[in-house]
């Protein structure tokens, strides 16, 4: 369905339709930034060097408030995925179907994000990712996932 | 050996289904005299009353911090009010709250209520609801994820890892079925389901099609949690509770403390362990699994830790009917979330509350019969945490 059959058919404003996007907190507004900058940056612990992916006020193993943002090498592989297809929030419904999918790093952390650029049979626990960026408002990119071309 | 010092003797059910004109008060207020009637205690002996608070926030949230419930049941003896809340592990938290009560001498007598009315809510407040409570508002939910999302990940992850079949997943379903229809109370009473309707019904999100995940519902319970010692002199059949077991493990699925989604188990089944070892007990003397698992794959995953099953051949046990009604490992006696009906943090109370009654023998059609002994369970969040508990309707180290 369309933006505005949805609209049509619930009795829906624009503003219902608007997503939700993503408030950074004070600890996670460089990933934000960076994402805004086609980049995909991990906070990295100079202490005890272990990356936290949520990031959050402190080093989750050590306390550490030591840290440095990374950059990420962008590679990933799928650890698994879902399609949805129905009962998702109306502003969600015009993307339908679409994936959600959990995501291994190269460097360690898992994200959850969406896989785009192919078709949702196509896709394989195990598989090669590379990251791709999703500019959704002129504020905020969403890093997202696309299959490796072999 | 286990050392069992707080026993249930009395509980109170109204029946879950979609009932608008039922308000979260009469809920309460008809669970709570049930559970005293049940009890065969005078109301004016309880000495504190807790609340579960919801998660999706509404009047009688504030009714229950304000302390409405003990005026309204008329509780004159009651010294203590609290809500107490922790997702779906509420039924824990709860419980633990009444015993330290209990345990402080000031009372002798706890009554816990838990009522729901999800259906004053409109299904699209619920969906979005739903997608944000589960999901994390900054990393998960501007990607479209919902609560099945999570659900359907968990299961597609478990299906590769274990090689368990979608049929093996449905087949849960039906097995929950087919002991609601055995439960007066239950939101699918008397409505037979088949593997077939399970996988034919509407895609929601690949690969959990509509029958595998839950419909919310209103409902609620009580019951009333005393001393051993007051328990063997004023109840013929109390429940005992013989050993507890718990875990923390994430937030977000993604920090899960188990990277391989289809070996859950080696998360849970040290904390089953501890809960058997607590009561002096093991799989072998249980007569029954009472799982919370809100999903086909939660169910399957804790079965695995349960030690009656290898880990990873769930699917196939319930695929055989071994955890349906008549099978060699009844499982979730009451239907659980996906057939008895999903009330929130209800779920949780009404699997404990089922637990007392068939412990009791008051199970009707769905007793298991001569059963002593059982293992249950509650988590919350995301799958964040797991609590298991040994009841029995005996004490191990007096038999």
């Amino acid at each position: 369905m369309d933006k505005e059959t949805i609209k049509q058919k619930f009795n829906l404003t624009d503003e219902d339709l608007k997503k939700p996007l993503p408030v950074p907190q004070k600890w996670s507004k460089p990933f934000w930034e960076g994402a805004k900058q086609h980049k995909l940056l991990l906070k990295k612990c100079q202490d005890c060097g272990h990356i936290d992916h949520p990031p959050y006020l402190y080093c989750t193993n050590c306390m550490s408030e030591n840290s440095k943002w990374i950059e990420a090498s962008g590679r990933a592989t799928l650890y698994a995925y879902c399609v949805n297809e129905y009962g998702v929030p109306f502003y969600f419904m015009p993307d339908l179907p679409y994936v959600v999918a959990l995501v291994d790093l190269d460097e360690g952390p898992r994200m959850i994000s969406n896989i785009v650029e192919c078709d949702p049979k196509e896709l394989k626990n195990g598989m090669k990712l590379e990251v791709v960026f999703d500019d959704v408002s002129p504020e905020v990119t969403l890093p997202k996932w696309r299959p490796v071309k072999e | 050996m286990s050392k069992a010092e707080f026993a249930i003797i009395g509980t109170g059910e109204v029946p879950c289904g979609i009932y608008p004109e039922r308000s979260e008060f009469e809920i309460a207020y008809t669970a709570a005299k049930l559970a005293i009637k049940d009890a065969g205690i005078d109301k004016n002996e309880i000495g504190a009353i807790l609340g579960a608070a919801h998660i999706m926030g509404s009047e009688y949230n504030t009714e229950l911090f304000f302390g409405r419930l003990p005026e309204a049941i008329g509780a004159k003896g009651c010294k203590i009010t609290a809500a107490t809340i922790s997702g779906g592990a509420s039924s824990f938290s709860i419980r633990k709250t009444a015993e330290g009560i209990l345990h402080s001498g000031k009372t002798d007598t706890v009554l816990v209520i838990h009522a729901q009315r999800f259906s004053q809510f409109s299904t699209n407040e619920q969906v979005k609801y739903f997608a944000t409570a589960g999901s994390d508002a900054e990393w998960d939910v501007p990607y479209g994820m919902t609560y099945n999302s999570l659900a359907a990940m968990m299961t597609q992850a478990y299906m590769t890892s274990t090689g368990t079949t979608i049929r093996q997943v449905a087949s849960v379903c039906v097995a929950l079925r087919k002991w609601a229809n055995l439960q007066p109370n239950a939101m699918f009473y008397k409505k037979p389901l088949t593997v077939e309707e399970v996988l034919n019904s509407r895609m929601v999100a690949y690969p959990l099609t509509a029958y595998m995940c839950n419909v919310l519902a209103d409902g609620g319970c009580a019951y009333i949690m005393t001393t051993v010692e007051k328990a063997k002199k004023v109840c013929d059949k109390p429940v005992y509770i013989l050993g507890e077991g718990s875990g923390y493990s994430h937030r977000s699925i993604t920090a899960a403390k188990i990277r391989d989604l289809g070996k859950m188990y080696e998360f849970y089944a040290p904390i089953a362990k501890e809960a058997y070892e607590e009561a002096g007990l093991g799989p072998e003397d249980m007569d029954i699994f009472e799982i919370y698992g809100a999903y086909p794959v939660g169910q399957l995953m804790i079965m695995d830790s349960l030690g009656f099953v290898e880990p990873g051949k769930s699917g196939a046990l319930v695929e055989a009917g071994e955890t349906s009604p008549g099978g060699k490992y009844p499982v979730s006696t009451n239907g659980e979330a996906l057939s008895f009906g999903h009330t929130g943090t209800g779920v949780g109370f009404a699997i404990f509350v089922e637990s007392v009654r068939q412990l009791q023998g008051k199970a009707g059609k769905a007793q298991v019969p001569g059963a002593k002994f059982l293992i249950e369970n509650c988590a919350g969040g995301a799958y964040m945490d797991m609590h298991f508990t040994v009841m029995g309707n005996e004490i191990p180290s007096q038999l």
